[in-house]
This record gives C-alpha cells, sequence and structure tokens, in this order.
C-alpha cells in the first residue's frame, strides 16, 4: 500500500473526521506493520491513531479493557488474576513485531492465519466501535464476517473487553507451527466453565487451517454436560471434521490440517481444564 | 536523490534531528540514505531482524517502520552501541567467541540485546531467547553469539551498577558528516 500523506489527528472525534472526509484513501495506521503488505494501487493517506490514548490495558468490574492502540508486548507482559492473554501474544511472529503491532491492527481487518481473534471468540470479548460515540459489540457478531465492514464509515475499534475469568473458568490456546515464530497452521483456543467436574459451558474456537476464525460449534455440544475428562476432551476433537472446512496448504493436505487440529483441540481443553482447576496462570 | 515533501524530528542517538522524507519512506531507507548503515537491509519484510532499531528503547524493524512514525520519538542505531575503536562488552565478547562470520546479522543482534540489557533485571534463558527471537543468523549456527551473550549477561549481573555502554557514548553518533 502506497502513503501519499500522513496525518497525525489529536483526538478521536478529528480522527473519525478526517477518515470520514478520505473515505477509500483514508487509512487507519496503529503500529504499521501490516500496511506495508496490503497490495492497492491507490494511494492513500495514512491517520496516526497512535496518539490518542488508545494504549493500555485496566480492570474495569468485570472485564479486563485493553485500549487498541496497545501493543502486543505489553499484553505479553501484564500480569493480573487470573489473566490468560499473554500465552498467546507471546506465540505471535517476534520481538520486533511485538513491540509494534497492536491488538486492534490484528483484529480490525482480518487476515485467516491472524491468532488473536481466535482468543478473543473462545474468550467471549465485547470490541468497543467508535461511531461518534462508543459502543460494544459481542465476539460472535464482530467476527461474524471480515470486520473491516464495520470502519469503512470512518468508524474506529478503539477498546477490547475481556471477562475476566471467575474461578471455575480455566481457558487455553494451542499455536501450531512450524517454528517458532512462524505464522500458524492451525490456533485453536478453549473456554470452560467446570461445576464440579462437569462441563457447565464451553467455547472453542479455531483459525488457520480453516478460511476465516470461527467458533467449533459440534465440538463445544460434545462438551456440555460431560465430565472434564480426557476420554471427553477426544470425543469433542473428533468432531472437528464436521464442525469447519479444514484446508491443506505448504505441503500439508486438508486431512493432515484436521487431524493436527484434533490433537491442538485436545491440547487447549487439557490446558483450560487445569487452569479452571487452579493452575496458575 | 530521494524527493522528500515531507520533514520528520526525532532524537537520533541522542541528537535531535530533523529530516526531509516522503510518508512511504521506511525509516531504514531513511537511515540508510543519511549515512547510518550500521542498520541492514536484509529481508525488508520483518523477518530477519538486520535492520532491528530501538524506537523509544524497544527493538523494532525499521523496514517495517515508515519514517513518519518516528516523529517526536527517541531512536537509536548500532553507531548509539559502539565503534571499531570503542566497542561494546557485548561486542567484545561476540569477537573473542568468534561469533561475527558475515557479519551481517550482528548490527541487529546487538540492538535487540542491548534493549534486553537496558530493560530486563532478571535474565534468565527464557527472557533472553524472548527478546533475541527476531534476530535470524545464516551463518554461526547461533552457539557463540550464545555463549557471547550469555557471557556479557553474567558480566552484567554481577557488576549491576555498571551502566552499559550503549547510551553513554557521544563519540559514536553515526551519520553523514
Ligand atoms: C512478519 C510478520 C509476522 C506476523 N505473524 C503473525 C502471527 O503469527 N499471528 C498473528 O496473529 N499476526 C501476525 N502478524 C500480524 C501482525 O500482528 C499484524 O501485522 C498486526 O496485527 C497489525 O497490527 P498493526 O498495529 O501493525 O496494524 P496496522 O498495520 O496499523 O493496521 C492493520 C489494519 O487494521 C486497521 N486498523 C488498525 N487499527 C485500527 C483501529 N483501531 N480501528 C480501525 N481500524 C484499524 C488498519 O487501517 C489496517 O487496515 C505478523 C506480521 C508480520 C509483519
Ligand atoms: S530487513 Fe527488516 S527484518 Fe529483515
Ligand atoms: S554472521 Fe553472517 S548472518 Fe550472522
Amino acid at each position: 500500500m502506497k502513503l501519499s500523506e500522513f496525518i497525525r489527528p489529536a483526538s478521536l472525534p478529528e480522527a473519525r473526521k478526517a477518515l470520514r472526509a478520505l473515505g477509500p484513501k483514508g487509512m487507519v495506521l496503529a503500529g504499521g506493520t501490516a500496511l506495508h503488505f496490503m497490495p492497492g494501487k491507490t494511494t492513500v493517506t495514512a491517520v496516526d491513531i497512535t496518539g490518542l490514548g488508545l494504549s493500555y490495558i485496566k480492570q474495569k468490574g468485570d472485564y479486563f479493557v485493553i485500549g487498541a492502540a496497545t501493543p502486543l508486548s505489553d499484553i505479553q507482559r501484564h500480569r493480573g488474576p487470573r489473566w490468560a492473554m499473554h500465552e498467546i501474544c507471546r506465540r505471535i511472529s517476534t520481538h520486533q513485531i511485538r513491540n509494534v503491532s497492536t491488538i486492534g491492527g490484528n483484529i480490525a481487518r482480518v487476515f485467516p492465519w491472524a491468532d488473536l481473534p481466535v482468543v478473543l471468540l473462545a474468550m467471549n470479548a465485547r470490541m468497543v466501535v467508535y461511531s461518534g460515540k462508543e459502543k460494544d459489540i459481542p465476539a460472535d457478531e464482530y467476527f461474524s464476517s471480515q470486520p473491516a465492514r464495520l470502519f469503512r464509515g470512518g468508524d474506529l475499534l478503539t477498546a477490547v473487553k475481556i471477562p475476566v475469568l471467575k474461578a471455575h473458568h480455566g481457558f487455553g490456546s494451542v499455536k501450531a507451527t512450524r517454528n517458532a515464530t512462524a505464522f500458524s497452521l492451525v490456533t485453536i483456543a478453549a473456554l470452560l466453565e467446570l461445576k464440579n467436574g462437569v462441563i457447565k459451558s464451553a467455547r472453542v474456537a479455531a483459525g488457520s487451517g480453516i478460511p476465516f476464525p470461527q467458533r467449533l460449534k459440534p465440538v463445544e455440544d460434545a462438551l456440555a454436560g460431560k465430565e472434564a475428562s480426557t476420554a471427553v476432551f477426544k470425543e469433542a476433537a473428533a468432531a472437528a471434521g464436521a464442525a469447519a472446512r479444514w484446508v491443506g496448504g505448504e505441503g500439508m493436505s486438508a486431512d493432515y490440517i484436521r487431524q493436527l487440529a484434533e490433537v491442538s483441540i485436545l491440547d487447549a481443553l487439557e490446558r483450560a481444564a487445569e487452569f479452571a482447576r487452579g493452575r496458575a496462570a | 536523490m530521494t524527493k522528500t515533501t515531507h520533514t520528520v524530528s526525532f532524537t537520533l542517538n541522542g541528537e535531535k534531528k530533523t529530516f526531509g522524507t516522503r510518508p512511504d519512506e521506511k525509516l531504514l531507507a531513511l537511515l540508510r540514505r543519511e549515512g547510518y548503515r550500521g542498520t541492514k537491509y536484509g529481508c525488508g519484510q520483518g523477518t530477519c531482524g538486520a535492520c532491528t532499531v530501538l524506537l523509544d528503547g524497544r527493538a523494532t524493524y525499521a523496514c517495517l517502520l515508515y519514517a513518519m512514525q518516528a516523529e517526536g520519538r527517541e531512536v537509536r542505531t548500532i553507531e548509539s552501541a559502539g565503534t571499531f575503536d570503542n566497542p561494546s562488552v557485548f561486542q567484545k565478547e561476540l569477537v573473542a567467541a568468534g561469533a561475527v562470520q558475515c557479519g551481517y546479522c550482528i548490527p541487529g543482534m546487538v540492538m535487540s540485546a542491548t534493549a534486553l540489557m537496558e530493560t530486563e533485571k532478571v535474565l534468565e534463558d527464557e527472557i533472553v531467547k524472548e527478546y533475541m527471537d527476531g534476530n535470524l543468523c545464516r551463518c554461526t549456527g547461533y552457539e557463540k553469539i550464545w555463549v557471547a551473550l550469555r557471557k556479557t549477561l553474567d558480566r552484567q549481573a554481577a557488576a549491576p551498577a555498571k551502566k552499559p555502554a550503549a547510551k553513554s557514548k557521544s563519540s559514536a553518533k553515526g551519520g553523514k558528516k
């Protein structure tokens, strides 16, 4: 993507006004790491949102609120009671990329291999979109198709709200890669709510290896009401084939990727159950 | 000659500077044409680490940063870390360990290690690997670089009062004279 102009608005309303005036010739720039790779012959004006106070992590009631321009490395280093976001952020690309790229940039325009949409779907996060005033959008609706649709009119993502995990909740994520810093082959995230060893509710999501991040409903259905045991997790993981259209690539067949997903689902569920039983995050 | 349409001002190796640029110019390109050639162009797409510089003390890829993003910030390049005559402790250890073969990756390695040493107090292997995970070396197999870094860190841990060399060098700012 070619930049013809670069502006630094001083406030959110100013940024939105500029983006509305620019239309398709305007482009939000947060970390800017994805902009270098975006195709397109038309030149755009970069609207830098890093000066708008959108880089923070705080706990507000039942939610951790993460500003949209918070770099992934800050999320990775943050610690709080039953905080679970650091593991997946540590697995995204390299130290230098994590220092610059932001949570907002990762989920405002979703690439098939993006890891955070998977985690935020499983965690039932809420995305805060500014359109003159702020509005929360639940993850299922936000990720129902390409979120960039929400920002075409100059609106902006301002924050991500992640429910604070309760004592009987557990979270686990697994990213399968060829090497430590590579793009994901399969990413799985699982949130389990346990009561006396029984799974009260489950949210399981996948990304990479499928065209777009999504929840795996047949896997979730195979868990609800059952005992939180390895046998049950294995049976649920076996529903992966019915849950999504797995695609091959990089020399791997679709069937291989599905099997990789099954193993990763089992791992993520074991981690989530362990977390729910009291593993320190 | 680069046709410039905009200006960008930032602190470079301790000195306030203003440069002509264009909105789509990468910080790496600006630095190199201004004479800061220690920062290398490797892949140009955020995977090798040869272009690593410090932005407000954090290691970043200059090839994935528009120069305009540096406005008002503090940028440090390898020229601030040490010179041929006055190398930093890590640079000395790299030479002593025989860890420099073609040398192309070394400026990036030194900058990532500088960020590590200036930021972290506990220098366990896990955290060291995290800071160094964005720097590739195609020659050495990493072992000797690791040995040199571990020696530097262990020495720093043994003498915590001593400041790392990177910040204080006034003789090594680099750039066109
Ligand atoms: C070498 C490399 C490896 C990577 N590996 C991984 C990986 O393994 N897993 C992974 O998940 N990601 C990976 N990434 C992606 C990286 O995390 C993205 O580049 C990043 O998420 C984009 O963040 P950014 O802040 O740089 O966004 P930008 O480049 O600034 O923006 C990206 C897009 O989002 C829009 N945007 C940004 N913020 C907002 C906002 N607040 N409101 C509305 N629109 C907005 C921009 O207009 C643009 O369209 C990798 C990137 C690189 C370069
Ligand atoms: S040149 Fe920047 S990471 Fe390779
Ligand atoms: S010494 Fe040649 S790339 Fe590292």
